[in-house]
């Protein structure tokens, strides 16, 4: 059996009061695409920075290719093996494109290949553009081409795609695309889900510093239900009868204050129970005014398993 | 790749930030014609000849304090040194890169200072060049090492600054760079003595316009040199990079 490319165990991070990373554990194969997903504040930066050494766990441990981040001597030997794009960083503003890249290039004892790597991040042309002067976009681009340039066993990627447009994402997909053609690791984290489901082999949810659930999309979508969301907007329509029975409904205040808005989870064939829908805003004379049906997707599955974990809690807490 | 880091820190700040350079080629001419005059005791050229030795050995205690210290904590505070950190540069190569960059405009700073110091007030160097240059380099080791010490007991550059602030000014003052220590009554001037700042001025004093050998001061340079040893030994114990 290989060897893991990463392994985390029961690791626990504190920040005076807060308690960041409350035990988190997980082993990462080689060449698996991994997504850390979770929200704002969930511990994600935190658990990935004590991975590349920069945060010292307050428990627990962490192991890179075998050797321990967290030992100076060990993380010597790690940092040409891994490359990173951190969340909070800067490089020097003055700094221009091209000398970042050779710079970086040196630090790994590699001939620079910077208008190939330009080319490859969509900065072409803007070699001798001071960082200072880049848009939020092409910083998050040329902190991608530095993590990725010495083409290391692993990159850690924490949130590549916040502030980018449709294009620096597809540069980014492109980029862990050929990563796991080459049979590299990746940990990535994000909040988009739609990222994490298109380019993961594996996710981790992790809320408060912990993992509530890991798997790969398909099959988390697969445990949160599998089914189908079906949303209801019309004016004196509730669900009755027949269709009461086709699922979970749930009523959420719609965004404007007016009419209501009707959520169906089904596990049943979405086409006929649409129908059904329909001759029922039909009989009840509501008058409709946005009527909508998608397949589930990573995102009910976090709304799912997040959701379900906070009601428990209040159920915890009640009794 | 020692001479490759060092050389981005000069591009970086300070070909391509213009008010870095004017301030640091300006600054050292800009004290000597001020204190010239507010001090001239009758006598400028004699002013000078105390002032140019005490200036140079201010912008040593300046560099080491802020251009190492305070930058240090600057580029930790802008995240700039968690990124190095990643990175298989050794760290020490970083560091020495930052010292030669400092140095070598220090280096600029006491040629333009004795330059001036020599055409406009006629002050005579008297040492020997390579005195001058070694008691120069010692006093850098020592206060380059201290300052790293203030970047690395300090958790911001706004912190850092001060500290460096009050270090700098009043050590200045008190260490016979701008003001000779024998106005002072004996016994303030006596402790002040034991300052490594007022050892390294006066030292540097005696071998550019004093006309004495560096051997005179071996007991402070080995001083100084544990000051410098004891620094660097604390910093790379206590300094983070992030
Ligand atoms: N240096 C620190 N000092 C104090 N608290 C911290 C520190 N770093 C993180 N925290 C706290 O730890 C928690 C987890 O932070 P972390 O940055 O790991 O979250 P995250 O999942 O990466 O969030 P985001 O999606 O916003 O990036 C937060 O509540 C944060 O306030
Ligand atoms: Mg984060």
């Amino acid at each position: 059996m290989t060897d893991p490319s990463i392994a985390v165990t029961r690791l626990v991070k504190r920040f005076g009061e807060v308690e960041a990373v409350r035990g988190i554990d997980f082993e990462i194969m080689p060449g698996t695409i991994f997504g850390l997903l979770g929200r704002n504040g969930a511990g994600k930066t935190t658990t990935l920075e004590c991975c590349i050494g920069l945060t010292k766990p307050s428990s627990g441990c962490v192991r890179m290719l075998g050797l321990d981040p967290s030992n100076p001597r060990e993380l010597a030997r790690l940092r040409p093996r891994f490359g990173a794009q951190l969340q909070t960083t800067s490089l020097p503003e003055k700094a221009r494109v091209g000398e970042m890249l050779e710079l970086y290039a040196r630090y790994y004892a590699l001939r620079p290949a910077t208008a190939a790597l330009c080319e490859r991040v969509g900065l072409l042309g803007k070699e001798r553009q001071p960082v200072g002067g880049l848009s939020g976009g092409e910083r998050q681009r040329l902190a991608l081409a530095l993590a990725i340039q010495h083409d290391p066993e692993i990159a850690f990627l924490d949130e590549p795609t916040a502030g980018m447009d449709a294009y620096g994402r597809r540069v980014l997909w492109g980029e862990v695309e050929h990563l796991r053609r080459t049979g590299k690791t990746v940990i990535l984290t994000t909040h988009y889900i739609e990222e994490a489901e298109r380019l993961c082999d594996e996710i981790c949810i992790v809320q408060q510093g912990r993992i509530i659930a890991r798997d790969t999309p398909a099959r988390l979508i697969a445990g949160a239900g599998g089914g189908s969301t079906i949303t209801v907007e019309a004016e004196g329509f509730a669900p009755r009868n027949g269709i009461a029975r086709a699922g979970r409904w749930r009523h959420e205040a719609p965004g404007n204050g007016e009419g209501a808005r009707w959520v169906l989870a089904t596990e049943l064939d979405p086409g006929p129970v649409l129908a059904e829908v329909v001759r029922a805003v039909d009989e009840q004379g509501a008058q409709l005014h946005a009527l909508d049906m998608r397949r589930a997707t990573l995102e009910d599955a976090f709304l799912n398993l997040t959701g379900e974990r906070i009601a428990e809690d209040a159920e915890a807490g009640a009794a | 790749m020692l001479l490759a880091q060092t050389k981005m820190n000069f591009v970086w700040y300070l070909f391509r930030d213009g008010e870095m350079m004017f301030w640091a080629l300006a600054m050292p001419i800009f004290f000597l014609v001020l204190f010239s005059f507010a001090f001239g005791f009758g006598n400028t050229t004699q002013a000078s000849a105390f002032l140019v030795p005490g200036l140079i050995g201010a912008q040593v205690l300046t560099l080491g304090f802020f251009g190492v210290g305070v930058m240090l904590a600057q580029f930790r505070e802008q995240k700039v040194l968690r990124r190095i950190y990643l990175t298989p540069l050794p760290p020490w190569v970083f560091f020495a890169a930052l010292v030669l960059y400092r140095l070598t405009l220090l280096a600029f700073q006491s040629s333009i200072l004795a330059l001036a110091g020599s055409v406009f007030f006629h002050v005579h160097f008297t040492g020997n060049v390579l005195d001058m240059i070694a008691m120069l380099a010692i006093g850098a080791l020592t206060f380059v090492s201290l300052g790293t010490l203030v970047g690395a007991v300090t958790k911001t550059a706004e912190s850092a600054n001060n500290l460096a602030s009050v270090l700098t000014v009043p050590l200045a003052f008190l260490s016979d760079a701008y003001i000779p220590l024998d106005r002072f009554p004996s016994t303030v001037s006596a402790p002040l003595h034991l300052l490594p700042s007022t050892q390294f001025i006066d030292a540097l004093r005696g071998v550019t316009t004093g006309g004495e050998p560096l051997a005179h001061f071996s007991l402070w340079i080995v001083v100084l040199l544990c000051w410098a040893l004891g620094g660097m030994l604390l910093s790379a114990r206590i300094f983070r990079w992030v």
